[in-house]
């Protein structure tokens, strides 16, 4: 039995997407029925809820348990660790020093400013009250009282850029939507986050729907639109079920449908699934996919805020724009402007993936330099390797080396450096990864997502992974490069729409930055990485081996042979170039050639 | 009489009419384009992009496709810069690296100075992907029997499952506006066939002309025809004639026009 003064008790259990496959669910069912055992459940109303994702997935599952209104994170919480943690701190009053999260969380969020992220990971995604509580819809409520120029001016002033890609100005795009002839206007929700280990806005809707909405309530005011459209992919299931959750909430409290929040003001949303296709992350082909036909873009040369969905004036933006719009409006255009650079204002979120040691989802105030992004908030790189170079922009974006490190993250300096912002995934890579692999594989990615309307996006790419093929397994000669260069320009002109356009985007950049590389591929007949398998060897230096066996009892293709305590050797006709007795080598003495 | 619109293509001053695009503004004006998927009869898709043009003037320096781009007053066209024919070139080799021994596709890279490709892919087919097929059998006739399958590289044209398309109504118009003759059809006897990709598509028996006796035209496609144009009630067309033979034919007008004095609404 606890003590007898009074307790408060709030277990926020993370359950985006990566909590809940760390466990997360089980976790929340385990503290209920330990509450429950311990008689708290009766006593204390204790309030055990999931809460979004807060951003450091490399933990999971997270747990905040706050007692008395002090707050302590767990890291790496399963059910069985529940009972110890619900005797010992909630019941005991001491917390459970070893589970409890160490420096690099605290280092982790230190560099951040969250404010998109703000309530992920504080309130219930799927309770409309939490929202509320937390000050949700207030602007919502403001902005409905003010006039749509008035709203404009707001954003315009504000400097919030789209944090899709292109990083058109919002409140401009806004402006030119509500010039447009027509009475019927629709406003749209990019949520067809397709970019590889991008997750920013499957964590947004997951951790905290009603911002996109209440941003999208406010658009629509801004535009004069009755209906909005939230395009989003069907492999994001749990984001589709809190949007629909948040959504059905929203309605019962006249927040949205006839006369929304008591005005004269009709709004609706409507949820379209995407059925997984890269292409339909493009404004034009998100649209036609909307309209029922097959994802394509559209080769026309109207702004979609003239000529959109159905013909009709459409404003689209992305999840994280939406999200940013609840706030300017609340605290102002001169608050938001004065965070972030220059040209690039407020914060914007990057998922951190690859060799980095924290591995998760940051929001930092644009114009933070790379390194502090990389090397503090991501804790640097595992193993105590180099640092090569991070990718940015998904697909469409380019490879920032490391001379570059000290560049500030916004919207200009990256697409000086040959890359771009696009949603904001940001895939860190150590100096065991081959560039021109890499660029091989984005281009792989887009010959496979094309939709195939047009020539040189089709065809042209196709070439360009077939002499980059050509490159890795040796065969590359000097013509290879100016190829390359040649596609990559004509792609880059005639292309029909902004996949194909940025699609030699990664050949480009690592031509720019790695040509060494291309040349060690094409001269040299040698990958300075070690991945190419047709270019890389591995031999065992005689000296540095102990004969300690574990290569050769871990060589899969039994290629490694030699007697204990002697050096080993490994057979090259058999060798298939794995890396195991590479990465295995506890004395270095496997080494690449 | 439609607006004139005042643009300059290759340095001509050129009026073209408000709502034409720049590929026929400058057909009109008897300057050649390359263009491969543009056909007369067919909404533009701007998908080969052979057709493009540097533009300036009136709007930002940019690439497009002139089968798109509307004209517009003050724009400045250029048909032939160095960068354009380079890309030009280079779309075309990236063509003829599929479809190697396709005629009219060889021709068309002769006139814009292209011999050989260096992208050749031992592929050889004739369809170029260009989607007019496609376009005629989905927009104008309305049978839907063509369609695309997989996409990017793997994107092609085929029927339902790329078995015999029972939607397919025989009139032919996807081999009249394919460019390249990857689809053929084949009139012999009262049989007619369409080949696309040398495999049959679909069969059909052809009807006899009641006058001239020659066979003409499939059941199915007279039939459909008749439905798109005599929706009206009460009007049946019950004669079989050949569009030669009615073109001979006197008719007598109407003795009673069933609406008023216009077409009829469907026309």
């Amino acid at each position: 039995m606890g003590s007898t003064t009074a307790k408060e008790i709030v277990i926020s259990v993370c359950a985006g997407t990566g909590g809940v496959a760390a466990g997360g669910f089980n976790v929340i069912e385990a503290f209920k029925a330990e509450l429950d055992k311990n008689g708290l459940s009766a006593n204390y109303q204790p309030r055990v809820h999931k809460v979004g994702c807060r951003g450091f997935c490399a933990k999971d599952v997270l747990v905040d348990v706050q007692v008395d209104g002090k707050t302590e994170t767990y890291q790496f919480v399963t059910p069985e660790k529940v009972a110890p943690i619900v005797s010992e701190h909630i019941v005991g009053g001491k917390p459970v020093k070893k589970w409890l999260v160490k420096k690099d969380y605290h280092i982790f969020h230190d560099k951040q400013q969250k404010l998109v992220l703000a309530n992920c990971g504080q309130i219930d995604p799927e309770s409309i009250e939490e929202y509320i509580a937390a000050g949700g819809y207030r602007a919502a409520s403001k902005a409905l009282g003010m006039g749509p120029d008035e709203i404009i001016e707001i954003i315009k002033a504000s400097g919030l850029r789209g944090r899709g890609g292109g990083g058109f100005p919002t409140g401009i795009k806004w402006e030119s939507c509500r010039r447009a002839s027509g009475v019927v206007k629709y406003v749209l929700c990019n949520a067809d986050e397709g970019d590889p280990g991008a997750f920013m806005d499957r964590s947004i809707i997951e951790g905290n729907p009603h911002a996109v909405i209440e941003g999208m309530i406010i658009g629509a005011h801004a535009i004069g639109s009755v209906e909005g459209f939230v395009y989003i992919r069907a492999e994001y299931p749990l984001a589709v079920e809190r949007l629909r959750r948040a959504l059905e909430q929203a309605r019962e409290k006249h927040f949205l449908g006839k006369k929304i929040f008591g005005t004269e003001m009709d709004f609706d949303i409507k949820i379209v699934l995407g059925a997984g296709a890269f292409v339909c992350g493009e404004s034009t082909a998100l649209m036609t996919s909307i309209e029922d036909k097959a994802g394509e873009p559209r080769p026309k040369y109207v702004h979609t805020t003239d000529r959109g969905l159905w013909g009709k004036p459409s404003n689209l933006n992305n999840v994280e724009t939406w999200a940013n719009v609840p706030m300017i409006i609340e605290k102002g255009a001169k608050w938001y402007a004065g965070i972030g650079s220059e040209r690039s204002k407020g914060t914007k979120i990057f998922s951190l993936v690859g060799k980095i040691n924290n591995t998760g989802l940051v929001e930092v105030p644009m114009g933070i330099p790379l390194r502090d992004v990389i090397f503090k908030i991501g804790g640097g790189i595992p193993k105590k390797k180099q640092f090569k170079a991070v990718q940015t922009g998904g697909p469409s974006g380019g490879c920032i080396p490391a001379s570059l490190l000290d560049m500030p993250l916004d919207y200009e300096h990256l697409s000086e450096a040959g890359s771009m912002m696009g949603s904001g995934g940001m895939i860190v890579m150590d100096e065991d990864t081959c560039m021109v692999d890499v660029s091989k594989y984005f281009l792989q990615f887009c010959v496979d997502e094309g939709c195939g309307q047009c020539t040189p996006c089709r065809e042209g790419v196709f070439q360009m992974v077939r002499l980059l093929n050509e490159i890795t397994e040796g065969k590359g000669t000097e013509k290879h490069i100016g190829l390359l260069e040649e596609l990559a320009a004509t792609i880059k002109d005639t292309s029909l729409c902004a996949l194909g356009t940025s699609a030699p985007n990664p050949v480009i950049s690592t031509l720019r930055y790695f040509r060494d590389e291309y040349e060690a591929h094409i001269f040299d007949k040698h990958c300075p990485a070690g991945v190419c398998k047709a270019l890389t060897h591995f031999y065992i230096d005689a000296d540095k081996c102990t004969g300690c066996t574990l290569c050769a009892r871990n060589c899969p293709a039994g290629a490694i042979t030699g007697e204990k305590k002697e050096p080993h050797v490994i057979d090259q006709d058999k060798c298939i170039v794995c890396r195991i007795c590479y990465e295995n080598c506890k004395f270095g003495a496997v080494q690449k050639g | 009489m439609p607006t004139m619109i005042n643009l300059t293509i290759n340095g001509e001053k050129i009026a073209a009419p408000e709502g034409t695009s720049v590929l026929q503004a400058a057909r009109q004006a008897g300057i050649f384009i390359p263009t491969l998927c543009d056909y007369e009869a067919l909404e533009p898709e701007g998908t080969c992009r052979l057709c493009i043009v540097e533009l300036s003037g009136s709007i930002r320096p940019c690439i497009r496709v002139s089968c798109i781009q509307e004209v517009k007053e003050g724009l400045v066209v250029e048909t032939e810069t160095e960068r354009i024919i380079k890309n030009r070139r280079l779309i075309l080799e990236l063509l003829l690296g599929r479809s190697p021994y396709c005629r009219e596709l060889l021709d068309l890279a002769g006139k814009c100075g292209v011999m050989t490709s260096r992208f050749l892919t031992g592929e050889d087919d004739d369809c170029i992907r260009c989607g007019r097929c496609v376009r005629v059998c989905r927009d104008k006739i309305g049978a839907y029997a063509l369609c695309w399958v997989n996409r990017g590289y793997n994107r092609k044209v085929a029927t339902d499952f790329e078995r015999l398309s029972e939607y397919c109504i025989g009139c032919g118009s996807c081999a009249q506006v394919c460019p390249t003759g990857a689809i053929k059809m084949e009139d012999r006897g009262n049989q007619r066939r369409i080949y696309t990709w040398g495999q049959v598509v679909a069969r059909f028996e052809l009807e006899k002309c009641e006058k001239c006796g020659r066979y003409f035209a499939p059941r199915k496609y007279i039939d459909w025809m008749r439905r798109k144009a005599f929706k009206p009630k009460g009007i049946e067309l019950i004669d079989l004639i050949c569009p030669e033979c009615l073109r001979k034919t006197e008719r007598p007008a109407p003795a009673k026009v069933p609406f008023g004095n216009g077409a009829f609404p469907a026309w």
